[in-house]
């Protein structure tokens, strides 16, 4: 027991010294920080201001085009207004029982917002109703002194040392052309191609086009008969091969981000169908009035408890979770069984395995190999897991609604005790079959082909993983459940979902008898195999070695 | 410390893998306190017996004690083992092996780490004591690995050829390890190929091969074996040698003209010859006599085959 220990200590300490391990143990909250955080850095800091040229020769749809812009100013505004007031608004005293009418308020608002003084629990309010970014709402937003309103309104509300709002940058602006840069050509009857061979310089970066430090990011042409040629169910078709060439053109060298080009598709689409209903003698609020009309509709979950049965944002993460649970299982089983295996295949091609068997039963030395590397992929899971909530806690906030959320249904869930039991389940029907493996190669090249076989058949539960979690209790989840290999990783993906009773104790026995089966396999190989040398050996002459005494190997 | 009057004992001793037989009923007694050599080619069945020793591998039949225990799992606290091929945990220190593996062997903690220091300088690897494994020379590592088999001061150890990839003045120190070792008491049995060593430092040896033991016992006892040889150079007439008394034979050595290996009776005397040479007047030009060595040994038990094995 004493010399398991040993073993395992050293194991344990060898692993945990290595830089792979704390990079990886680092890496993993610094990933997933970064993953939420950079994006949204990099819109807000890196991505550049989009500057793009206009030019419409229809002369009644640059104020369109301003307006969409506009709108969609407003939403970011809207966006990171939601974003303020949730960070720095004081936590509510109680629940208020009647929400004011914001809109109804805010409709006020311009005028009388410096004497207004909100009572009760309207900040939040406040919040909510922002943070549906209902069009209306947010078009009132854009009027003048609302925004001043409304922060003066919730100023008695927010933390003492709440610094002021600041409004976002503009991501999208219409650059005018400057004086005679045009040239020779007059762009409001220039053709199309003479327009766009002209701004072609500009918009390759090979010529600066303002005093602007960004590049030129697109030129929109609309051109002089772009409103006559229309497209819709009761208009003449038009040849889709020619199409392109006679509607509005968006050129631009960057193809991914889409942002401009549907911000000013979208405002030219919406100011012809206004003109396309005010043709038709339609009013067109009446028209949006009929669209917004909606029945009321949820969705419940009849196994929930009587007058919770609503299904909320929780019960959907409740409900992926577990992918993530599965997939952090599969990294951390995988990253410790390569070290069970990498060490076997090292101990081995050196000899040091002839000075242990000569210090320790073989018994011995694989229980504290197996105990050993387990502890180090306990360190790893702890230290993820609390990295996890950390980053979580840290993140949980406006912009990342959910982080709260999976953080509340980590901690209440009870998904992390069946985290833990089908880890250690998990683990040791791996660590067993990489020690075989481990055991049988000479060398560590060799030990990589098994593992190249391996880990495609091991992939499985990271390809169904969404699958089941869709129908966690459908034929393919239940047929993956009682395959050994996998019932760990199915089980945990299906454990959101509360699996049949027979389901949970049946696969408990299968893992058990499979952890059991598994190590007693692979202590056999492990004796037999750590001692051979050259090629590993062939299936039949395995199987036979398994069923043969020891004294007549 | 249990009374046992041999430290391995051996009674037809046999291992086969399938068709192969590694080692063929192989009996043996190493008195406690010797310095035992197992000597043989390569592939006679030298590692193979010392892994039977030390219950590595189970033998296909036969039976042995050691220490007066039925396996040397049993004891295996009392027993230091250096393997034929040599290797270290790479990433670890020096002194941290030594101390893993007495620390295995049933030492202490801080007796492990204390008694790794001491070794380290002893044997002249102090500078090193702190560094990484990987970071030694290979007559180095091979030394920390000696050191690691016996930090726990076992009294009978097994080194499987602890010379092979030594430059002589690290043999030389081996062969101190040994002879350290032997006062304090340990028994020890160490194979090798290579005779010299066994021929300096060996109280009694093995000679094994092909799977078989040809000869158990002192290095006197072997010498013996081999009949007395001289070597004459300069003969005119080798019949009138052959007639000389207490000559059994004389073959030309190699072909050389003239030159002759002596073969003579156990009880001759090689002063005698000489005089019988002179008296008969046989022309000469040298005379050399000389003791056999373990090699010639080996080559009169083994017999011709033997020259084909790899040896040096």
């Amino acid at each position: 027991m004493n010399n398991t220990l040993h073993i395992a200590g050293r194991e344990f300490s060898d692993n945990a010294r290595t830089k792979g391990f704390w990079i990886n143990l680092l890496m993993f909250p610094v990933i997933l920080f970064a993953s939420v955080k950079v994006p949204q850095l990099l819109e807000e800091k890196a991505k550049p201001t989009r500057h793009f040229v206009l030019v419409d020769q229809s002369g009644e749809l640059e104020s369109v085009v301003d307006g969409g812009l506009d709108r969609h100013y407003q939403r970011d505004v809207a966006r990171k207004l939601v974003e303020y007031l949730q960070i720095h608004a004081m936590p509510e005293e109680s629940e208020a029982e009647e929400k004011p009418n914001m809109a109804d308020l805010l409709e006020q608002l311009p005028a009388n917002a410096m004497d207004f003084n909100p009572t009760g629990d309207m900040s939040q309010s406040v919040i909510d109703m922002l943070d549906q970014l209902d069009p209306g709402i947010i078009a009132m937003l854009g009027e003048p002194g609302m925004l001043d309103g409304i922060l003066a309104m919730m100023k008695p509300k927010l933390k003492p040392d709440a610094p002021d709002f600041e409004a976002p940058r503009h991501m999208l602006e219409r650059a005018e052309m400057p004086e005679g840069a045009w040239g020779e050509i007059d762009p409001m009857t220039a053709s199309k191609e003479e327009i766009v061979a002209h701004m072609k310089p500009f918009l390759l970066n090979q010529e600066k086009f303002s005093d602007h430090e960004d590049p030129l990011f697109a030129l929109v042409v609309i051109p002089l008969d772009a409103l006559q040629r229309l497209q819709g169910k009761d208009k003449p078709p038009i040849d889709p091969l020619i199409a392109p060439q006679l509607g509005v053109q968006f050129w631009s060298t960057n193809l991914t981000d889409k942002d401009l080009a549907q911000v000013v598709e979208r405002a030219l689409n919406h100011e012809v169908q206004g003109r396309e209903l005010l043709a038709r003698g339609l009013d067109g609020n009446e028209v949006q009035a009929a669209q917004s009309t909606k029945m009321l509709f949820a969705t419940f979950d009849p196994k929930k408890a009587v007058g919770e049965e609503v299904v909320s944002v929780a019960d959907t993460v409740r409900k992926w979770a577990p992918v993530g649970f599965v997939y952090l299982m599969w990294v951390a089983i995988f990253t410790v069984v390569n070290m069970l295996l990498n060490n076997t295949v090292e101990e081995k091609s050196n000899r040091i395995i002839e000075v242990l068997l000569s210090s320790a039963t073989p018994w011995e030395i694989m229980s504290g190999k197996l105990i050993g590397i387990a502890c180090v992929g306990l360190t790893m899971m702890v230290a993820w897991i609390f990295s996890l909530l950390g980053v979580l806690k840290f993140m949980a906030g406006p912009s990342v609604e959910w982080a709260g959320v999976l953080f509340e249904v980590i901690q209440t869930s009870g998904l992390l005790p069946l985290f833990a039991l089908y880890f250690f389940c998990g683990y040791m029907t791996y660590s067993g079959l990489f020690l075989a493996i481990g055991s049988l190669c000479s060398t560590v090249k060799e030990a990589q082909n098994f593992m190249g076989t391996a880990t495609i058949i091991l992939m499985v539960p990271l390809f169904t993983m969404v699958f089941v979690t869709m129908d966690p209790h459908g034929t393919l989840a239940t047929f993956l459940t009682w395959v050994p290999l996998y019932t760990p990783f199915v089980m945990m993906n299906r454990a959101a979902a509360d699996p049949p009773m027979f389901d949970l104790i049946g696969t408990g026995i299968l893992m058990l008898v499979t952890v059991i089966l598994m190590l007693w396999l692979s202590s056999r190989i492990f004796r037999i195999g750590v001692l051979r040398t050259g090629q590993p050996p062939k299936i039949l002459e395995l199987i036979r070695s398994i069923t043969t005494p020891l004294k007549n190997q | 410390m249990s009374d046992y009057q041999y430290a391995v004992e051996l009674n037809n001793l046999t291992k086969r893998y399938g068709d192969f037989t590694a080692v063929k009923e192989v009996s043996l007694q190493v008195p406690r306190g010797a310095i035992y050599g197992f000597l043989g080619p390569n592939g006679a069945g030298k590692t193979t017996t010392l892994r039977m020793i030390l219950d590595i591998v189970k033998p296909t039949s036969g039976s042995l004690t050691v220490l007066g225990a039925p396996s040397a799992m049993d004891v295996r606290e009392r027993i230091g083992y250096l393997p034929e091929e040599k290797g270290l945990y790479k990433k670890m220190k020096t002194w941290a092996v030594i101390a893993y593996f007495a620390r295995l062997k049933g030492v202490g903690g801080k007796e492990a780490k204390q008694r790794a220091y001491e070794l380290l300088e002893r044997y002249g690897l102090k500078d090193f004591s702190d560094k990484k494994v990987e970071t030694l020379s290979k007559g180095m590592g091979q030394k920390v690995q000696v050191l690691a088999s016996i930090a726990h001061q076992p009294e009978f150890v097994i080194l499987d050829e602890p010379f092979s990839g030594l430059d002589p003045s690290n043999q030389q120190v081996m062969e101190d390890v040994i002879s350290d070792l032997n006062k304090a008491g340990s028994t020890i049995v160490f194979s090798t190929h290579v005779m010299s060593h066994a021929e300096r430092i060996c109280d009694r040896l093995l000679l094994i091969a092909k799977a078989e033991k040809i000869f158990d016992g002192t290095i006197p006892e072997a010498k013996a074996i081999i009949p007395k040889m001289v070597n004459l150079s300069g003969v005119d007439d080798p019949n009138k040698l052959r007639a000389l008394p207490g000559v059994t034979s004389a073959e030309s050595t190699d072909g050389l003209p003239g030159s002759y290996d002596v073969c003579m009776a156990d009880d001759a005397d090689p002063q005698q010859l000489l005089r019988d040479c002179f008296r008969d007047d046989i022309e000469l030009t040298s005379f050399n006599y000389r003791e056999p060595t373990l090699h010639d040994v080996f080559l009169h038990l083994v017999g011709e085959d033997a020259k084909v094995a790899s040896f040096r």
